[in-house]
């Protein structure tokens, strides 16, 4: 990281989140800390399950009826997220100071109402503009987000809007908040390839235009790499890895960071079948014991059964949770196709 | 939309004079005995003839079609044989008209009034006490006979609160109860519907969107949910309500209103070909202008459906 991201915008400490399904007990969030710089892009991946998301809703309130942050905080201004209850409380927060990019632009429009209204809808909200200025400021965030022809736009319904134009608009439903802090949960999933790169080079315009804090939720690495300063690396609830973009990249500490970094399809040799991460998830319904991905782990040390691993810092803007970096593990080597993977890379970094 | 609605026009049209041709089809199987108000035991062969051929039912049948839907072009349904032996069905009709519209748009109201804001919050409370009361209610009158709930109205309420058990013109009470218990099974049925709309709606993406940009819950619900859970009631809500101001056969003749509704079953038990024809059109006519009402509703409230145009829009 550059020195210039260094005022602390949003502090999360040891937030666990927890749901009831069915008369149990779910802890989807088993303590998380994670500190967000003002006008950082952090990336945070993992597998599907990993909690990505429901991390992410804690700072807005939009966790589903029968999940709540049990315990830990979320301090964002001086105040205490995680204590929130009310909606007059959210309300306060929500799109104010944090807007949030849904993943399916199809479906994230109402089809009944056209465009203009939606996003003039949340100017009137939160810039306190009417009438003829609201349309206006409408039209120019039109503008800003890359839609021709605004005016026309305008009036147009969410059918007539092409996937990537969908979700330009709800971009632009989310700049018209003007927040601090925009949460894009998997922006570009739904949209094909060439289109994902005009939105993520959308998102950084938006960023210094409006001086926005993003945070990327994704599990596509191919994404992380273009657009992130910081990448966070989930499992299982909780983050098992964290730093600048090029230290989780080239010298990743976690073994699970290392096996996703081994699942790339780009690192495929023709004719031997793609590297997969063998068993699955814990189930969160127990409670687990040690590292949670020591059962899948190949260079499991018998202390990650037993022991939750703290973290160990690599360097002061990195930090894993394994005990291979304890000064009495073995030595471990990240597994040779990675290394290999970084030499290419090393070559020719645009292949990412 | 003009476009779209005179197609559609021409299309309900087209399937008026399907239906009519099938319905005077239908009609020509039925027995001959219907033709003739008395005497037909004591005719004879010759004399039947006569008389078929007199009331023109000897014609070639596409000479009989032309001279039917003549008379329909000219407002004329013919006359009633059995029921009321030589009045034109026009007059046998008209009066009773009035009965079932009244009847019918009262009930309207009271079950659009009722059943409504009772979905609305059934879908606000979802799982909590009021839905259930709600549904419990639905489920009753869906799952038990209308006749028991009806009878037992017209028997012990009537008498609770003491108000006639038979409509009497001239006692406005007489009114409330046919009025009430034609209402009771639209209420559960809009209930169900807008409940089930609004809780669809609930869990859409774009209602997360609009929470997540920092909408007030009820402005979700009033600019959001509620409009778009109207969308696919407004297909289904004309052709409700014309069958409801058509009249109500088992109401009209449990309280003895003189309506449309006891008309057709008379007609048909006492095997008057004429009323039954006509009425029978009537019923189509008015089933065909709700369906008709109900696409240009829908396409009013949902701008997706694409006037005209083939293959554009999802």
């Amino acid at each position: 990281m550059n020195n210039r991201y260094t005022e602390k915008i949003l502090e999360a400490k040891d937030v666990v989140v927890k749901f009831n399904l069915r008369g149990r007990t779910l802890t989807a969030i088993r303590g998380i800390s994670l500190d967000l710089y003002k006008g950082e892009s952090l990336a945070i991946v993992g597998e599907s399950g990993s909690g990505k998301s429901v991390f992410t809703k804690t700072f807005m309130g939009l966790l589903d009826a029968n999940g709540r942050v049990d315990s830990g905080s979320i301090l964002y201004k001086g105040n205490d997220l995680a204590k929130y209850t009310t909606e007059k409380e959210w309300l306060t927060i929500r799109g104010k100071e944090i807007a949030m990019v849904f993943q399916d632009p199809m479906t994230s429009l109402n089809p009944l109402k056209t465009v203009g209204k939606q996003i003039r809808e949340t100017v009137e909200l939160h810039q306190g503009l009417k009438g003829a200025e609201a349309k206006a400021k409408t039209i120019e965030i039109l503008n800003d987000v890359g839609i021709t022809m605004p005016e026309i736009r305008y009036k147009q319904y969410p059918h007539e809007f092409s996937g990537g134009m969908r979700q330009r608009a709800v971009i632009a439903i989310a700049v018209a908040c003007n927040p601090n802090i925009l949460i894009c949960d998997e922006p570009t999933t739904a949209l094909d390839v060439t289109i994902q790169a005009q939105i993520l080079k959308l998102l950084h315009k938006l960023q210094e235009k409006y001086s926005l804090t993003i945070i990327y939720i994704t599990h596509d690495l191919g994404v992380v790499a273009n657009v992130a300063d910081r990448i966070a690396v989930m499992y299982a609830g909780d983050i098992i890895e964290v730093g600048l973009c090029e230290e989780v990249f080239y010298n990743a500490k976690h073994p699970y960071t290392w096996a996703l970094l081994s699942s790339l399809p780009q690192l495929g040799v023709k004719g031997e079948p793609l590297y997969s991460i063998k068993g699955t998830p814990p189930n969160l319904f127990h409670e687990i014991h040690g590292d949670a991905f020591a059962p899948r782990n190949p260079y499991a040390l018998e202390v990650d059964f037993e022991v939750r691993p703290p973290y160990f810092e690599v360097s002061p803007t990195h930090k894993a949770k394994t005990w291979l970096l304890d000064p009495r593990a073995p030595k471990v080597e990240p597994p040779k196709l990675i290394v290999r993977m970084l030499e290419k890379w090393k070559e020719a970094p645009e292949h990412v | 939309m003009l476009k779209y609605v005179v197609k559609r026009i021409l299309q309900s049209m087209a399937t008026l004079v399907v239906v009519a041709t099938v319905v005077f089809l239908l009609l020509r199987l039925m027995p001959e005995e219907g033709y003739f108000a008395e005497g037909y035991d004591k005719m004879d062969e010759a004399q039947i003839e006569a008389a078929l051929t007199e009331m023109g039912l000897r014609d070639p049948l596409p000479v009989q079609l032309g001279n039917f839907f003549n008379g329909i072009l000219h407002g004329d349904l013919g006359k009633s044989i059995i029921f009321r032996p030589k009045v034109p069905i026009t007059k046998i009709i008209g009066p009773k008209i009035p009965y079932s519209l009244y009847f019918g748009l009262a009930s309207i109201a009271i079950s659009l009034g009722v059943g409504i804001p009772l979905g609305m919050v059934m879908a606000r409370f979802k799982g909590k006490f009021l839905d259930n009361l709600g549904s419990a209610y639905v489920v009753l009158i869906k799952a038990v006979p209308a006749a028991v709930y009806f009878l037992f109205l017209q028997l012990y309420v009537s008498d609770a609160l003491k108000i006639p058990m038979l409509f009497n013109e001239k006692k406005p009470v007489s009114w409330i109860l046919p009025a009430v218990c034609m209402s009771l099974s639209s209420i559960a049925t809009y209930a169900m519907w807008i409940r089930r709309y609004m809780v669809d709606e609930l869990n859409k993406d774009y209602i997360k969107l609009a929470r997540a940009k920092g909408l007030k819950n009820s402005l979700v619900m009033s600019r959001h949910v509620i409009r778009n859970a109207f969308v696919p009631m407004a297909q289904q809500l004309p052709s409700n309500i014309l069958m409801t101001i058509s009249g109500s056969i088992y109401v009209e003749s449990l309280f003895s209103i003189p309506g449309m509704g006891g008309l057709l079953v008379s007609a048909i038990q006492r095997q008057d070909n004429t009323l039954v024809q006509a009425l029978v059109l009537i019923y189509s006519c008015i089933g065909i202008l709700g369906l008709f009402l109900g696409d240009l509703l829908m396409a009013l409230c949902d701008p997706r459906i694409k006037l005209g145009k083939k293959g554009s829009g999802r």
